[in-house]
């Protein structure tokens, strides 16, 4: 019988080797396109501006005497239209270097960030 | 799940161009909401009474201690540019090419850029101002929209002549101070947007018509020594700079112009029609958020050509404030 | 007798086959994997800019002035409101306009139903856009807005789809 051929061994060998450098660069390549995705989305996600807002909201709403009415209004449209929880609450006007400001404390969740703050104003 | 990722393969090398979109993101962000920062090498020697050794105010400082580059006027405004800090990140005479990728854009890879920034003024002309390279074709970008705010100027014409005339019989000494209350300046109730910060912006106090205050016979008036006095409200007594006025190290905290010219604190100049003396905000880093600056105009010489005198209160009544402007910024990366 | 010399020689073969057919189906299906990565790069530049625009119509320009968004919101003048949006969001720095659309309502509650009034009707490009984003901006209206705001102190949402034509 004859002997099993055993030349070429090493180019079958090589050859794995490449094909498995191959996958790799694939693999490298695939989740590089996935970087713009997740970069953006990450942004998008990220309520800054939702919050900057809620802030000065809150703030004008301060202004006008912390109104009953108004708060209801920013709690119940941030829940229907922004899919988010808020709450928030004013104290009594306290003396901070010379000047009367209210301790505002706010709370903002809208499923993916929580935002919890405690400031003057 | 091999098969969907050998078409990539296929697919070439071009995820940096996603990537470019990114960056731009960052840099307008660090420009248009950040105030900028600048830090003192911690090793460095101190100087004068409580010297800052950080701060937002990178505008003031040596390039190489600045370590992030921002236009807001502070954390609390974003959107809010101020001009000297505009004018400052777009003077090419200042930042090179390096500076610009260590101190804003940021990152490994060496990226080309271009800012641009188009101010509309209110009487419908354009201000551009641009840096960087030009454009090729294919760019990561973001645009934003801002406000630009500029400082205020007390000016003293002669509208002011009938209050701030008086006379002294017994001295020679003609002193008349712009008032600086930094408790009534800070004041939370203003916006900060529209607030006046001497420790953020200039302050800019000019006197103009100054021939209205001469005494009659005279041509012009010696202004002898601009002097600086900080009261707190825990020492109503106030308390010299002395080490501004005669210490020649600090010429970048201020500049004072008598009819045009450029002058030290102690001019001992004759001034005609207008003095004109800008602080820049490094000046205020020993004044605390309650504390009162006097800046003291001393006229004395024998015998007196003036009889200016009274106290000029800097606050939000006596500035004359410029409107914010609308400015669109283009930050382009590839 | 079965032969077997040529059993590797076979199995090449169809290996090979296989190979080949794999390949011509790969290189034939390729696409383009941006589709993925690029969708949401223009949502975030258009919603960034969206968000600048309303903040800087909410920033009066001085301290005694008028807060532009507030006044058209009250005064429900949808022309003004779209004409400035535009204008500030088709604005760039070398001089040529943009192009770019808006639609607009406003969101307010009454009682405790929450409604919309729709403040700027969408224009002919609303068919065959690009995806629209959403940016929005809280208002507060002082007593006595006209309908259909109700007549109280109160705080509506104005919400605002931008797109690109």
């Amino acid at each position: 019988m004859a002997r099993l051929n055993e030349e070429g061994q090493w180019i079958v060998l090589m050859g794995l080797l490449v094909a498995v450098a191959l996958f790799f660069l694939a693999l490298i390549v695939n989740q590089s396109a996935l970087v713009g995705q997740t970069t953006s989305e990450a942004v998008l996600e990220f309520p800054k501006n939702d919050i900057r807002d809620l802030r000065s909201a809150i703030f004008d709403y301060i202004d006008a005497e912390c109104n009953e009415e108004v708060e209801q209004d920013i709690i119940a449209i941030s829940l229907e239209r922004k899919n988010a929880v808020v709450s928030f609450s004013v104290g009594g006007p306290q003396d901070v270097q010379g000047h009367k400001m209210h301790p505002v404390s706010i709370h903002y969740n809208n499923g993916v960030t929580a935002y919890n703050e405690t400031t003057h104003y | 799940m091999v098969v969907s990722m050998v078409p990539g393969l296929l697919a070439g090398l071009e995820s940096s161009g996603i990537d470019y979109d990114a960056v731009a993101y960052r840099t307008g962000v660090i420009l248009v909401e950040d105030p900028g920062w600048w830090a003192e090498d911690p090793n460095g020697q101190g100087e004068g009474q409580e010297r800052l050794r950080d701060g937002p105010s990178w505008e003031m400082v040596d390039k190489d201690k600045i370590k992030r580059v921002g236009l807001a006027v502070s954390r609390e405004t974003p959107n809010i540019l101020l001009s000297t800090k505009v004018e400052k990140f777009f003077s090419t005479s200042f930042f090179d090419e390096d500076d610009y990728r260590s101190k804003a854009i940021f990152g490994d890879i060496p990226y080309s850029y271009n800012f641009s920034l188009n101010i509309s003024n209110p009487d419908g002309t354009y201000d551009l101002k641009q840096t960087g390279s030009p454009i090729p074709l294919g760019y990561g970008y973001i645009r934003r929209v801002v406000k630009i705010k500029e400082p205020g100027v007390a000016e003293i014409n002669e509208s002011f002549k009938d209050r701030y005339t008086g006379v002294e019989w017994n001295s020679t000494a003609r002193n008349f101070t712009v008032r600086l209350d930094f408790s009534h300046l800070l004041d939370p109730t203003i916006k900060p947007i529209y607030r006046i910060n001497p420790r953020i912006e200039p302050v800019n106090v000019t006197i103009t018509d100054f021939r209205d205050y001469l005494n009659d016979s005279y041509e012009d008036a010696a202004l002898k020594n601009v002097t600086f006095w900080k009261t707190t409200k825990e020492d109503p007594r106030p308390v010299r700079l002395s080490w501004l006025s005669y210490n020649e190290k600090k010429p970048d905290t201020y500049t004072l112009h008598l009819d045009g010219d450029s002058h030290n604190l102690t001019p001992n100049e004759p001034v005609n029609s207008s003095i004109s003396l800008v602080l820049r905000p490094n000046f205020m880093t020993f004044m605390g958020p309650t504390d009162t600056l006097d800046i003291q105009f001393n006229f004395d010489e024998n015998p007196p050509k003036t009889n200016i005198t009274g106290i000029h209160h800097y606050n939000n009544t006596s500035v004359t404030r410029p409107d914010l402007k609308t400015a669109v910024l283009e930050v382009a990366i590839w | 007798m079965v032969n077997d010399a040529g059993q590797l020689y076979t199995m090449e073969g169809i290996a090979a086959g296989l190979i080949m057919i794999l390949t011509a189906y790969i290189v034939v299906s390729t696409t383009s994997i941006y589709t993925t990565g690029d969708t949401h790069i223009p949502d975030m530049q258009l919603e960034q800019l969206g968000s600048d625009v309303l903040a800087m119509m909410d920033t009066p320009d001085n301290s005694s002035g008028e807060n532009q968004l507030v006044g058209l919101v009250y005064h429900n003048r949808s022309d003004n409101f779209k004409k400035e949006f535009l204008r500030y969001c088709n604005a760039t720095t070398d001089g040529t306009l943009d192009n770019l659309h808006m639609s607009a309502s406003v969101t307010y509650r009454k009682n405790s139903v929450i409604k919309e009034h729709p403040f700027v009707a969408p224009d002919e490009t609303w068919t065959g856009r690009e995806s629209a984003v959403r940016v929005t901006r809280w208002v507060q209206l002082t007593e006595g807005p006209p309908n259909p705001y109700e007549n109280r102190l109160q705080a509506v949402l104005v919400e605002v789809l931008l797109w690109r034509a």
